[in-house]
């Protein structure tokens, strides 16, 4: 069975791939950009001598390279996404791709798992402390969240809605926030707070980090993509006994390196988000609105996200979410300049 | 009176557009155009615009804006801007204006010929320091322009840059001078302004020095030495891909002073003779040049106070005088004659640049 991979030369791209092959899929095709370094791919491929791993290069976002991606595959896994850039890019990478991607599979019906994101849920209505669930509501205003998420909610939509017609055998996986020692960026996610210069403005609070290690979100998703159950279904990825934003926050800086922190309780978190979102309009976008009642109370309003679906397909946690810290921390201290 | 706008075009620079209309009174957003559905909507959404579209000739027949502001690429720019012109619409059209200053020059023809005012998307034509160095020139504390050094740093790892890079089907690949067909505008029209010799010994050297091009398999020259002579003025412009950091500059050299505008942090310091003797003089002067960088700093403070210190400050400045020249029908913020001799001078460069790829091979 042949089996397309989008997006695979990113963090979890890499570790879906390395799964794939642990679990015996051996025939895998990768979709990448013409400037992505396909080197750890490579490497993955090595480890396997039997494993067959093509690339496709092009630009998902065209509908001639979509049709070309999808020729005599089985099954895809929908990883690609605009993750940074301008508005605009991110939602061609993300939306535009996507709808590429369905208009290229219409002729015949294919199981699709789709990788979206915790972040697309209405979250910012719902009061503090609930439990989202995967029968959670999505964002009934996209356009009120960040760029990032306001893409992935669209996406999400453009495909449930190919879902329901019937034409695509669908699977959504939400995944919390990805970490692990690859990706230099995972240190402090949005979750925690803002970095401001080298002050880090602390939002999150006591709440519950929704952490997903790229090794166990790699094996969920592949799990999900293998189970006939899976059809139809959403699933929320993330780990077991994930920490506090504080609690991460205190260990990223007793194994990382110190940090200038600043703590912000959630009606101050509230009041800043008015001020500079008023200041922003006033203005005319003078600075951007990197706070917003509506974003800030979607993200720190400290819901719970629970992971129990998944569990029920089999996912276990490949690797302790202890063990996963101590890992990423290793990880950043070592591109910290810090020797071990 | 209140002028209805429309854009056409949902794409990176599509949000400097919405943005930048939305600071004017006058004006009021009735609709937004993109080939892709998608990219319309999406825009509409984020800024609460009422209507959308796919098709430019529906929106001109329904909508019948006043003015339309195009940013789609390049290649699409005449053939919309036409349609948009026999519609009646007064045109903001994203740099560069045409393939070719042929075509640059049929287009704003059209435009005179039905009496509708156009003008190009130049982002830091009248920025903040420009402004400044022209009054400094119009009160003749510059003296007569000697010699210009323009300087644009430009990161292909950054939100521009990227998406041509991750793509070798990207628009940027097909333009006849690439990539810096699509940034020439910037560097050029600060020199031109100053350099009034219509027929300038132009002299373009390229190169590619991007490592991670090579993994594109095409060729995508990124660094660009220009030299200009005219009969009494000089001009170098330097295009840069690598170096960093990313800086943004002009230098204008007159007789009098020596002006250094610094776009980046958006100051202009001059270079004057010292009023002090000798090594007191030599003493002195750094102190002198860091007063200036204060009070530059001090004046930022006080724009950013006002809210006028917005990154695409020069090009909100360019939209207002467009808008007012439409209410009270007052001439164009740009000379024809002004965007014409840039693209021309786009031509020779692009034309250079072909031919020293061609046997480089």
């Amino acid at each position: 069975m042949k089996i397309l991979i989008t997006g695979a030369s990113g963090f979890l791209g890499r570790a879906v791939v390395e799964r794939l092959f642990a679990h015996g899929n051996l025939d895998l095709t990768c979709f990448v950009r013409a400037n992505s370094d396909v080197s750890v791919l490579d490497k993955i491929r090595n480890r396997y001598p039997h494993a067959r791993l093509d690339y496709l290069v092009g630009d998902l976002a065209s509908p001639d390279d979509a049709r070309r991606a999808v020729e005599g595959v089985e099954t895809i896994y929908h990883l690609a996404a605009g993750m940074r850039g301008l508005p605009a890019t991110i939602f061609v990478n993300t939306v535009v791709a996507s709808k590429c991607l369905l208009d290229a599979i219409q002729d015949k019906k294919r199981r699709v798992v789709l990788i979206s994101s915790l972040g697309v849920y209405g979250t910012s209505f719902l009061e503090t402390g609930r439990v989202i669930g995967e029968g959670t509501e999505l964002d009934p205003h996209p356009e009120k969240r960040n760029v990032y998420f306001h893409a992935k909610i669209w996406q999400e939509r453009l495909f449930r809605a190919q879902a329901e017609k019937g034409r695509v055998d669908l699977v959504v996986l939400r995944p919390g926030i990805l970490y692990g020692n690859a990706n230099p960026n995972c240190g402090f996610p949005s979750r925690i707070g803002i970095l401001v210069g080298s002050v880090l403005l602390v939002f999150g609070g006591g709440n519950p980090l929704p952490l997903s290690h790229v090794v166990n979100c790699a094996e969920a998703v592949v799990l999900a993509g293998q189970n006939a159950e899976a059809s139809g279904q959403s699933y929320n990825v993330l780990d077991d006994n994930v920490p506090s934003a504080i609690k991460y926050l205190r260990s990223y800086k007793h194994q990382v390196k110190n940090i200038t922190t600043i703590r912000f309780p959630f009606f101050a978190t509230m009041l800043l988000s008015q001020v500079v979102e008023k200041y922003h309009v006033k203005t005319h976008g003078q600075i951007p609105a990197v706070l917003t009642p509506y974003e800030s109370s979607a993200m720190w309003k400290g819901h719970q996200f629970d992971n129990q679906n998944i569990k029920k397909l089999g996912w276990k946690q490949i690797m302790p979410t202890e063990e996963a810290m101590r890992d990423t921390f290793v990880y950043l201290r070592g591109l910290n300049g810090h020797t071990q | 009176m209140t002028i209805k706008v429309a854009l056409v075009g949902c794409g990176k620079t599509a949000d400097m557009h919405i943005s930048g209309i939305r600071k004017l009174n006058a004006a009021r957003i009735v609709a937004v155009c993109d080939i892709e559905p998608l990219m319309a909507e999406q825009l509409a959404a984020r800024y609460g615009i009422a209507n959308f579209y796919s098709d430019f000739d529906e929106l001109l027949a329904i909508e019948k804006p006043d003015v339309v502001h195009i940013a789609t690429p390049p290649p699409s720019h005449v053939s919309l801007a036409m349609n948009a012109i026999d519609a009646g619409c007064h045109l903001v059209v994203e740099k560069p204006l045409a393939l070719d200053s042929c075509e640059a020059a049929q287009l704003i023809a059209h435009a005179e010929r039905r009496a509708r005012k156009l003008t190009i998307a130049y982002t830091y034509y009248f920025d903040p320091v420009v402004r400044m160095l022209r009054r400094l020139v119009r009160e003749k504390v510059m003296g007569e322009a000697v010699h210009l050094e323009s300087f644009f740093g430009y990161n292909l790892n950054g939100p521009f840059g990227s998406p041509i890079l991750s793509d070798r089907d990207h628009w940027v690949h097909k333009l006849p001078g690439k990539l810096f067909q699509n940034i020439l505008d910037h560097l050029l029209n600060k020199i031109t302004e100053f350099l009034p010799d219509e027929k300038p010994l132009v002299k373009a050297y390229s190169w590619q020095g991007a490592d991670r091009l090579h993994q594109l398999d095409c060729d995508l020259p990124d660094e660009l030495r220009v030299i200009v002579i005219g009969e009494k003025q000089s001009a170098h412009g330097a295009f840069s891909s690598h170096s960093r950091p990313v800086q943004h500059f002009l230098t204008f050299y007159g007789t009098k002073n020596t002006a250094h505008l610094d776009f980046e942090n958006s100051t202009i310091t001059l270079a004057r003779d010292s009023v002090l003797p000798g090594v007191l003089g030599r003493l002195a002067s750094p102190f002198a040049q860091g007063w200036q960088h204060i009070r530059e700093g001090g004046r930022n403070v006080l724009r950013f106070a006002r809210s006028e210190y917005h990154f695409f400050e020069g090009f909100n400045y360019l939209l207002s005088e467009f808008y007012r020249g439409i209410v009270h029908d007052l001439p164009v913020p740009i000379p024809y004659h002004e965007i014409l001799r840039v693209a021309v001078l786009i031509d020779q460069i692009a034309s250079q640049v072909r031919e020293e790829g061609a046997r480089k091979g």
